[in-house]
């Protein structure tokens, strides 16, 4: 079974789109609805979504691993990651799984520098993301061309061994370095990213490294 | 002869030692951690009573002043301290995590079964 998980906070504007969309390209999709204020829960159940509402925001990282507890119980033998803002193409899941499948690999990671045109702001492709790969290969020790891409493919023993314990937006570093840790196989794979917002900033960026550093010091 | 600072110290370190005792009775404290806060506590009283001694100390470290030290000291305890406070909310804010992702997952499946 292959199952979607999408991470969702206040995306009503998106989300009844995305589900549906989804749809024709997964055997299920589950909506993590992390404490939306507006009707995001609502209108993912009405797009035919098994929703799973957070009482309490607690992040993205934290969304998607809820979604792995519940896709394991579902009985998934792959998982999809995909953004609840509309900014991933439907079109790129089919050649993803295929290619996961053929290539018999466990993880796939969607990269934004592989040949897909992305309209990516400046500021971010020349600034953030070589400063995302310089961290991502100091915590997580993999390089990835793509650091922080919200598309990936795992499959039910990567999804066995991948648990997110960073509950904000480091698990984009935690979930790399975990496939690292233990020893599964990966791929990446050009996905298109359509930029409806900024999404993540500086400020975004040093919390992530404060998280990164107080997960060395967490049991 | 001590000033009415000293006094008014030594009989705040005497309560605060009665408190380390009595949450050590009451089992609230490990012996390690009541061994530490009564030690610690005397030690703030010989500074307090022989101010002279933080001097002595100082001087070992190349310090001008006693009371340059006690500072020094104070100020990493408490940026030590600072960060294992950090470190305990990220614990609790995980098991709070937990939490929340079971009672999630439970509330989702009572909604299908309805």
């Amino acid at each position: 079974m292959f199952i979607a998980i999408v991470p969702a906070f206040n995306e009503a504007k998106h989300i009844f789109n995305v589900v549906t969309r989804l749809h024709p390209h997964v055997d299920r999709v589950i909506v993590v609805d992390d404490c939306s204020t507006d009707n995001t829960a609502f209108l993912a159940k009405e797009a035919g979504a098994f929703v799973i509402s957070h009482g309490v925001n607690r992040g993205q990282g934290a969304s998607l691993q809820t979604g792995h507890v519940c896709a394991l119980d579902l009985g998934a033998t792959h998982v999809l990651h995909f953004d609840g803002d509309g900014q991933f193409d439907v079109s790129d899941i089919l050649p993803a799984y295929t290619k996961l499948k053929e290539s018999g690999v466990d993880v796939l990671f969607g990269s934004r520098f592989l040949g897909k045109d992305s309209n990516i702001p400046f500021l971010k492709r020349y600034l953030f993301f070589p400063i995302g790969r310089l961290i991502n290969r100091l915590f997580a020790r993999v390089r990835l061309r793509d650091v922080h891409n919200g598309f990936r493919i795992l499959n039910r023993k990567a999804l066995l061994h991948v648990v997110i314990t960073q509950d904000g937006m480091a698990h984009a570093t935690q979930i790399p370095a975990l496939v690292q840790r233990y020893k599964l196989q990966y791929i990446e794979h050009p996905v298109l990213v359509t930029y409806h917002e900024f999404g993540q900033g500086l400020r975004g960026g040093v919390t992530i490294v404060r998280d990164l550093f107080m997960d060395r010091f967490i049991r | 002869m001590l000033s009415i600072f000293q006094i008014l110290f030594v009989c705040f370190i005497l309560f605060a030692i009665f408190g380390v005792v009595q949450k050590r009775r009451s089992g609230d404290l490990g012996p390690k951690g009541a061994l530490f806060w009564v030690l610690f506590w005397i030690g703030v009283g010989v500074a307090v009573v022989w101010p002279e001694s933080t001097a002595k100390i100082a001087h070992i470290f190349s310090i001008g002043r006693g009371v340059d030290l006690v500072l020094y000291i104070s100020i990493a305890t408490l940026f030590y301290l600072l960060f294992r406070l950090h470190i305990k909310i990220e614990q609790v804010g995980r098991d709070v995590t937990t939490l929340i992702r079971k009672m999630a997952i439970d509330d989702a499946k009572k909604s299908l079964k309805e």
